[in-house]
């Protein structure tokens, strides 16, 4: 059930019309939540129904007990079990599972997730709750399951552990809000994107100009941000109708002048689940040695990379990120700080040059296997020119999504402001409006979303 | 309670949607239905191509060749080949666009003809690549300081092409530099043209020199220069030594009996380059330089998107293709070979296939038996229409993202589908030349 198919808005609108009534008895609307969290794995697979409540079950358990023990070698056995038993299901749901049958959905989001609740009771960031019908709930929740945002488990809890709650009509606009940009993001940008030029070029780079290889991969740039930025605003509007705010996942990630900057905007909460409970768990980080801090962040990064895929072609785009970071982390330790903002051109040329190593990067993630993205990287050092295979409205799709992404924060805001302050019926035609639209312009249907193979 | 105005504007969404949906005849149920079903989830249901190539079977007319019989004197040649006579060679010559550029498809055939009959050899070979999409297994061409000329964009006045349709002109110092994967090609035969003040050229085999060549003449001729190399050659260089000179390719061959399968491919080929744009004569001379054995036509992709073209010129345009191959080599049988299949995105948004291309097709087999020539339906033979939609979503796919250009393993489908037809034809000749030889013995009692 992919967000972006109307078997999903089904079922969100069941969710929604079902959930508020049941809001005012606590166990009820926890019982509703966790009901539809599995109902959303069920229609992926069954053997998620035994394998999701068990492992979920194990972390609770877990957690309580880390609570209760004061001895540290018992403490680091508990959260290593629940450690070694999360990313065993990512390594399982990742290559085969018992019988030799492929599971559908990758469970890394998931897994990252519970990691969250039983490290975070672990180093005392986080209290675990009594409550094993609220935890089940928290840790499955289904607008997150497929590609996150990756929520701490203590955040979900108390948006979801309550009764007696409602969504403001602000709330509600908002949420409705990104449910439609999301779906323009994903249908009317990416998957044009995709179709009509980044595919084609990755798959035959000798076919195209130098000139048309470089478009194609800052397309693919811009297909992956609005893929994954759509995907993320759908799930962050669907939770937000239920009364839980997610987290923010992107903040126009190409605007960024510098790569460590880059990692604050894109994929805020992968980034953040990397920093907080793998760098920091690294050794060395209160060493005094520059090479060590640089070292974790390189380790950091190529596990990130392998993460997405056991392959050559993802470490070489963690080692590049993990490099990069490095390098500007030792470079701006290096220099005193600015105490007034660089100038406009300054900024600008340090975002170009961010967005054209993130870009290089970006060869190695999209391509097929090293000797593609070596045969893209050859033939952009071609230099041929020509722009023969670029239509009209591929060059405006690549336009507008360039564009839009650098919009001001504020025109955001006042679209989102106007649109929250329209009445109910302007609002529903609105987003009908919308599907309908996009029905006609991608009306061979969504390609999956990039990121829920991962 | 049910949050009022959010509930509302949803309320109406749906009824809008609803509303619309019913005006167009559609219903929403399914799709409600379809977000509580809990029936395993499968992929979605298409029809992936059978990986196994069907072998031609008695009644697969679609898998065969159309007019078989008019290859005889190919598949004699093919006979002797494989009965190892001396000198045996069966030299095929295979005209195409741009998967025969990339060498996708014709060398499957190679390498499947040549592991049946033997290797003779890699055949005509460009002076430099044209296009950085040019390719062919198992030898890798580079060039510099060329000034390219492709046939495709119709630049030289005099039409002179050589026979794979590209000509280049360097002054001293341009250098074409052919790496072979295997070793064992005995001769490599130059392709030039002679001319008033032509300049000279040097050909080495793995840096030594082994020949100068002057392309000087008093009148503009096709020249070539066969020069044998070392069995166990990797590099072979040619270099412009003095002057300008006018290259259109090599040839490498081997010493053994076998199968020579020449890749003719221009990116962006379409019938009217052979037709108009070849210079008649010089094409003339080049192929009776060559001595095919039979020549492939393999164009229809690039002109399948023209409706008027395929309507009103492209049947024309073929004849005038056969007539010059007939006064140019008359005993020698032409097999045409349809293009593939082509996906565009209809209006529905679904992957279908030009009408055009199906015209194209039908006027190609109508051509082949007004003409005596063979025909190969590519089209039918890979599934007719809709084919490349179900090679796109295919897993691993067969089609590259444009629903044009085969993947590796798609061309080496359609490969392998030629190799067969011609196999089957094959076998009926000498079924066939069986059959003579006995009613004549019968008939000598």
């Amino acid at each position: 059930m992919a967000l972006t198919s109307g078997a999903w808005f089904a079922f969100l609108a069941a969710v929604f019309l079902l959930y508020w009534p049941a809001s005012r008895v606590r166990a009820l609307s926890l019982a509703l939540v966790l009901f539809a969290n599995y109902f959303f794995y069920a229609r992926w697979d069954l053997r998620y129904l035994a394998l999701i409540p068990a492992a979920s079950t194990i972390d609770f358990l877990i957690a309580l007990a880390l609570e209760r023990s004061t001895r540290s070698g018992v403490r680091r056995l508990l959260v290593g079990a629940s450690l070694a038993m999360n990313l065993g299901l990512i390594a399982a749901m990742k290559t085969v599972a018992p019988g030799g049958l492929v599971f559908p959905l990758s469970l890394s989001f998931y897994a990252f997730q519970a990691l969250t609740y039983t490290l975070d009771v672990y180093r005392g960031d986080a209290k675990p709750t009594a409550s094993l019908l609220a935890h089940l709930a928290a840790v499955s929740f289904f607008p997150t399951t497929l590609s996150g945002p990756i929520t701490r488990v203590s955040v979900l809890l108390p948006q979801l552990d309550r009764r007696g709650h409602s969504l403001a009509p602000e709330e509600g606009g908002r949420a409705l809000f990104l449910i439609g940009l999301g779906l323009v993001k994903k249908l009317a940008i990416a998957d044009y994107l995709g179709a009509n030029l980044v595919d084609r070029v990755f798959d035959f780079p000798n076919l195209y100009t130098a000139a048309e290889v470089l478009m194609g991969v800052f397309a693919y740039a811009f297909q992956l941000y609005y893929d994954f930025s759509g995907y993320t605003d759908v799930a962050i509007g669907s939770a937000l109708l239920l009364g839980v705010k997610l987290p923010p996942n992107f903040q126009r990630p190409y605007a960024a002048t510098s790569l460590p900057e880059f990692w604050r905007r894109w994929h805020i909460s992968f980034s953040n689940w990397l920093r907080d409970y793998l760098y920091f768990s690294l050794p060395g980080l209160r060493s005094k040695s520059k090479i060590v801090p640089a070292l974790n962040l390189v380790i950091t990064m190529a596990l990130g990379g392998l993460w997405h895929g056991l392959s050559w072609n993802f470490l070489t785009w963690g080692l590049l990120h993990g490099f990069g970071l490095a390098v500007t982390r030792r470079w701006q330790s290096t220099r005193p700080k600015a105490t007034a903002p660089a100038p406009a051109w300054i900024r600008f040329l340090c975002a170009l040059a961010t967005f054209l190593y993130v870009s290089l990067a970006w060869v190695f993630f999209r391509a097929a296997d090293m000797n593609a993205a070596w045969a893209i990287l050859t033939r952009i050092a071609s230099l041929t020119v020509s722009f023969a295979n670029i239509s009209g409205p591929l060059a405006l799709v690549l336009g507008l999504g360039v564009a839009a992404h650098h919009l001001p924060r504020a025109w955001y805001e006042r679209g989102l402001r106007f649109y929250q302050a329209r009445p109910f019926y302007v609002q529903g035609a609105a987003l009908a409006g919308l599907v309908l639209a996009l029905e006609y312009v991608a009306s061979t249907g969504a390609a999956p979303f990039i990121y829920t193979r991962f | 309670m049910l949050p009022a105005k959010p509930t509302l504007a949803i309320l109406t969404a749906l009824a809008c949607l609803q509303l619309v949906h019913l005006r167009a005849g559609r219903r929403n149920w399914d799709v409600i239905a379809s977000a509580f079903d809990l029936t395993p989830r499968r992929p979605p249901e298409i029809a992936p191509p059978d990986p196994v190539i069907p072998e031609v079977r008695r009644g697969d007319s679609v898998l065969r060749l159309l007019q078989p019989d008019t290859l005889d004197r190919f598949y004699e040649a093919l006979d002797r080949t494989e009965r190892k006579e001396p000198g045996a060679v069966t030299r095929i010559l295979h005209y195409g666009d741009s998967p025969t550029t990339a060498d996708l498809i014709t060398a499957d055939v190679r390498d499947l003809l040549q592991r049946r009959f033997g290797d003779a050899g890699h055949g005509f070979i460009l002076a430099d690549q044209p296009w950085a999409w040019y390719t062919h297994r198992g030898v890798d061409v580079r060039g510099d300081r060329w000034k390219i000329a492709p046939a495709t964009q119709s630049s030289l006045r005099d039409g002179m092409y050589g026979l794979g349709g590209v000509s280049f002109e360097g002054p001293a110092g341009a250098t074409s530099r052919f790496s072979l994967a295997a070793r064992g090609h005995t001769s490599v035969e130059v392709a030039f043209l002679l001319r008033p003040d032509g300049g000279t050229f040097t050909v080495s085999a793995d840096d030594r020199v082994l020949q100068t060549v002057d392309t000087a003449a008093a009148t503009a001729a096709p020249g070539f220069a066969s020069i044998p190399i070392p069995a166990a050659t990797r590099r072979i260089s040619i270099e412009v030594e003095r002057g300008d000179a006018r290259l259109f390719g090599a040839s490498l061959t081997k010493p053994a009996t076998g199968v020579v399968y020449s890749s003719l491919g221009l990116n962006g080929g379409y019938v009217s380059v052979l037709a108009r744009i070849f210079a008649e004569k010089h094409w003339r001379e080049q192929l009776r330089h060559y001595r095919p054995h039979l020549v492939i036509i393999n164009y229809g992709t690039n002109e399948s998107v023209y409706d008027k073209f395929v309507d009103f010129a492209y049947e024309k345009e073929m004849k005038e293709i056969l007539r010059r191959l007939r006064v140019a080599l008359p005993d020698t049988p032409i097999l045409i070979m349809s293009p593939m299949d082509r996906g565009e995105r209809q209006g529905s948004g679904e992957i279908g296939t030009p009408p055009a291309l199906v015209r194209l097709v039908g006027l190609q087999e109508k051509v082949a038996r007004e003409n005596a020539c063979a025909f190969f339906n590519t089209f039918q033979a890979m599934g007719g229409a809709g084919t490349m939609a179900r090679w796109y979503q295919s897993s691993p796919r067969l089609v590259g993202a444009d629903y044009l250009h085969p993947m590796p393993a798609g061309a080496k489908q359609i490969g392998t589908m030629l190799f067969r037809a011609i196999m089957d034809g094959y076998h009926q000749h000498k079924l066939h030349r069986m059959r003579e030889n006995l009613s004549q013995i019968g008939g000598g009692r």
